[in-house]
């Protein structure tokens, strides 16, 4: 394409086929997804087996290594594939700003839950399952919905369901034993983050 | 009727405008993809719209390489829409 002029109808097909070079639809990045889900699946494994064969619960302290590893490593991701798109659409910027508002809560969330277990020694872990399994279901659906993808829409729904049997078990007073709240956990993240992860990569390469 | 704004009556700026009315943002490699023009041609040209007012440029760093983002401003957005409105007049669309 040249630095020249026009006419009326040459200038209506640069539009037009401007318009139509830019129209792909991207879903986002399944390896942010990836990277959530598998770290999140490996810490809670690690959990479920330290806590099962030692019976201390101060394991629990490496639920922490989700946010340390994940918080430094998702941004440095996420960095690198704007620049390799070169582009930014609208349905970007407002998923992006879901999943921030997502990540302060997180920050927020964290350091309450810290603040209440160190100060006055009450063990509130069950905040962060709220978190995981309320906030960031609702905003996968969300951006499942502004994105159009199902398997995002689907995932977060169930994240959503085992979340609802969270709060059940916790305002109803019934233990969250590691030998099958685990596995329930894991179903979650899986169905929330691992298969979605590989189902957005594998369209972003067929659109490739 | 209306005289079509010459600033945007050339093929690559047009294609520019065409990009980042669709778009939030796009870097330079983006657009010049996009618009299969040499990067010379594309960097005059994106200094025209920047120079008018219709677009912003933002150069940054990747690493050691530079990176260069386009938006485009609501002085680029209004005058982007009149040019369509006066485009339809002359093909009486």
């Amino acid at each position: 394409m040249e630095e020249k002029e026009l006419t009326e109808r040459e200038s209506l097909a640069v539009i037009t086929e401007m318009i139509s070079r830019t129209k792909e639809r991207y879903i986002g990045d399944g390896n942010i997804m990836l990277l959530w889900g598998y770290l999140t699946v490996a810490v809670s494994v690690l959990v479920w087996v330290l806590i099962n064969a030692t019976g201390n619960l101060n394991w629990n302290l490496c639920w922490l290594l989700i946010p340390l590893i994940g918080g430094i490593v998702a941004p440095i991701m996420s960095r690198k594939h704007k620049v390799k798109c070169g582009v930014k659409s609208y349905s970007d910027r407002v998923t992006s700003q879901i999943w921030l508002g997502v990540g302060i809560y997180a920050i927020v969330a964290m350091l309450f839950n810290l603040g209440f277990g160190i100060l006055a020694h009450i063990p509130t872990g069950a905040v962060m399952l709220i978190f995981a399994l309320a906030i960031v279901p609702f905003a996968e659906v969300a951006q499942g919905i502004i994105v159009k993808e199902k398997s995002l829409i689907i995932g977060g729904a169930v994240g959503l369901l085992i979340g609802i049997v969270t709060l059940c078990c916790i305002v109803g007073d019934v233990a969250l034993r590691v030998n099958w709240y685990m596995p329930l956990f894991i179903v979650a993240f899986v169905c929330m983050m691992i298969v979605p992860g590989h189902i957005i990569n594998y369209k972003s390469r067929q659109l490739r | 009727m209306k005289e079509l704004d010459p600033l945007l009556h050339s093929q690559l700026r047009l294609a520019v405008m065409s990009i980042l009315m669709n778009v939030d943002e796009a870097d330079f490699v983006y657009l010049k993809e996009k618009t299969e023009s040499t990067a010379g041609n594309l960097s005059v040209q994106l200094d025209k719209l920047v120079n008018a007012g219709y677009i912003t440029a933002d150069k940054g760093f990747v690493g050691k390489k530079t990176r260069t983002v386009c938006r485009i401003t609501e002085q680029g957005r209004k005058a982007f829409e009149e040019y369509v409105e006066a485009l339809k007049g002359y093909l009486g669309l």
